[in-house]
């Protein structure tokens, strides 16, 4: 199910900005090139936010061990040991809001 | 977790190892271990200490390590492209958070041992999620590495103290700005290091070199005959012409000596080129600084900022000798020049003081070794007993000189060497700033109020 977050406005190119659903834990919204793309926020790593963390040609940087996920893919590089790639959920702009369809996470 | 900024003491007994009336310092402060350790707290914890030149460190995340004292330090440019300096440790467990000299545009510092990651401006950005997002207790905003108490820049050199109470980076120089202003304004574009630094250690105590620099041409004649035969073809020589003109100064210990004979030192580097250049640029200056600090630009000269930062003008050398015990020091050298020099003359200032000051240069080398025996022979019991004579030029005091700071005539003196171990004994002695900043070595006119 396609659950709403915010409005597509608020999410500025090349910035990433965490939201919470009501039920669901905390996820980031990013923009790039025009583009939104939603994941965790939570670095697939050691669980630290990724909202803090910045983008960087093309790729999502975790702030804390400076992990990188290219957006879209989620193929991690610069990578710490143990880290997986990072998962996107799917998401569209309706009409000015951003949904994405959520996973419950344990 | 507040930064602790550690209190100062009172020394009246080691500050009794420095004798005025008898111009006599006492061996042991070169090799006693508790005087040492009183060194770190009342100098080192407390001076305003140099710690970069901002050409080092132009952008946002350039970095470098060095210390104050024995502290391990970072400087990091900001991206409101001001500068911090941190405690170079971790306060989880105390481990070294950057392991390298120098890099640009990090991104922030990562411990080794845990992960604790902290951003450039020092606070922590985050641990293990897994571990710390779940202890409720775990206060991540108030954590972070231990900045340095005060930060501020003069012309272009960085420095920093740990001592909240010190009073501005200006107060702490005084008039002894007008001489800095010889090597750091001469010309409108400003300065900037050059390449890399040199790094080495000397086994000797850390003052042998900065009272050298502080004062000592004497040395010359004797320690540098040779070196000085092979690269100018003759003796070191002051020239007769300039012995009314040769002068020590001296403010809040900190000293300059000149012979103000335009190129002297310039020319020890070996390059013509290099010596037409100093004669333009000290002819240029005199609008900016005056006859007699554009005729030391290049002179036969020496300056110790105190306690351990020094420079000769001429050749351009500048360093700072960190303690690393009583009998050894870690020497850091780079080279001054101006940024509007053209770049084969900035070249040759690299080269000439690589081939002169470096560890492998002929003049370092020739100092290093008398610094080390001065060190070593007082690990004799009986022979640390045995007072040492700083007397020479006891009665050159020039009162009536118009230049900032106590001034003595002539550079074959120990003037400027007697202040500085005054103010290594005012540091021992007080606890406080209102006397440090008005004792014996501050500037003659602000004792002059002082007494009032
Ligand atoms: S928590 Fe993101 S890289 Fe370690
Ligand atoms: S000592 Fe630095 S993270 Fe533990
Ligand atoms: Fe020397």
């Amino acid at each position: 199910m396609m659950i709403e977050l915010c409005d597509s406005g608020a999410i500025r190119d090349g910035e990433i900005t965490r939201v919470t659903a009501p039920g669901f834990p905390a996820v980031a919204i990013a923009r790039h090139n025009g583009a939104l793309y939603v994941f965790p926020d939570r670095c697939p790593h050691a669980d630290e936010s990724l909202a803090e963390g910045w983008i960087e040609d093309g790729r999502v940087v975790c702030g804390v061990h400076f992990a990188e996920f290219e957006l879209g893919s989620g193929e991690v590089h610069n990578r710490p040991v143990g880290c997986p790639n990072l998962s996107f959920f799917r998401c569209e702009d309706r009409d000015g809001k951003v949904f994405a369809t959520l996973a419950v996470e344990a | 977790m507040r930064p602790v900024y550690p209190r100062a003491s009172s020394y009246p007994d080691f500050a009794r190892l420095v004798d005025r009336d008898k111009a006599q310092v006492d061996r042991r402060v070169f090799v006693d271990k508790a005087i040492y350790q009183a060194e770190l707290q009342q100098i080192f914890a407390r001076a305003w200490l140099f710690l970069a030149h901002e050409s080092q460190i132009p952008n946002p995340g350039d970095f470098l390590r060095t210390s104050m004292g024995e502290d391990d330090v970072i400087v990091v440019r900001q991206r409101d492209k001001t500068v911090k300096a941190f405690l170079n440790s971790c306060p989880h467990r105390g481990n070294r958070v950057c392991m390298v000299d120098a890099g640009t545009r990090a991104r922030g510092f990562i411990c080794n041992y845990h992960g604790w990651s902290f951003g450039i401006d020092g606070a922590l950005r985050g641990t293990d999620g897994k571990v710390y997002e779940t202890d409720e207790t775990f206060e991540k905003a108030q954590i972070g590495l231990t900045p340095v108490a005060q930060i501020d820049s003069y012309k272009g050199l960085i420095f920093a103290t740990f001592d909240p109470q010190a009073p501005s980076l200006e107060d702490f120089f005084g008039p002894f700005t007008w001489y800095l202003d010889i090597m750091l304004d001469n010309d409108e574009g400003g300065t900037e290091f050059v390449g890399g630094a040199i790094r080495s250690i000397i086994d000797c105590n850390w003052k042998f070199p900065a009272e050298n620099f502080v004062g000592d041409i004497l040395h010359a004649f004797w320690t540098h005959q040779s070196g000085a035969q092979a690269i100018l073809g003759g003796a070191v020589d002051l020239g007769k012409r300039y012995d009314e003109l040769a002068f020590q100064a001296s403010v809040y210990g900190h000293g300059i000596e000149s012979n103000l004979d335009k190129v002297g030192n310039t020319r020890t580097l070996g390059y013509p080129e290099l010596v037409d250049y100093v004669f333009d640029l000290s002819e240029k200056a005199r609008d900016r600084l005056g006859d007699i600090r554009a005729r030391a630009i290049g002179a036969i000269s020496s300056c110790t900022v105190f306690p351990n930062f020094s420079f000769l003008p001429g050749q351009n050398t500048f360093r700072v000798w960190h303690p690393r015990g009583p009998g050894k020091i870690e020497l850091v050298a780079w080279t001054l020049v101006n940024k509007n020099a053209p770049e084969h003359i900035k070249e040759l200032y690299r080269k000439g003081t690589m081939m002169t000051f470096s560890p492998g240069g002929v003049f370092e080398m020739d100092d290093g070794e008398n610094w080390e025996y001065a060190t070593r022979v007082n690990e004799g019991f009986v022979t640390r007993h045995q007072p040492l004579h700083y007397a020479l030029g006891l009665g050159t005091e020039d009162a009536a000189s118009e230049m900032p700071g106590h001034v003595h005539r002539g550079s074959l003196n120990d003037a400027n060497q007697r202040l500085f171990y005054t103010r290594w004994a005012e540091f021992m002695k007080y606890d406080n700033w209102t006397d440090l900043q008005n004792g014996e070595t501050a500037p003659p006119v602000r004792r002059a109020q002082a007494a009032e």
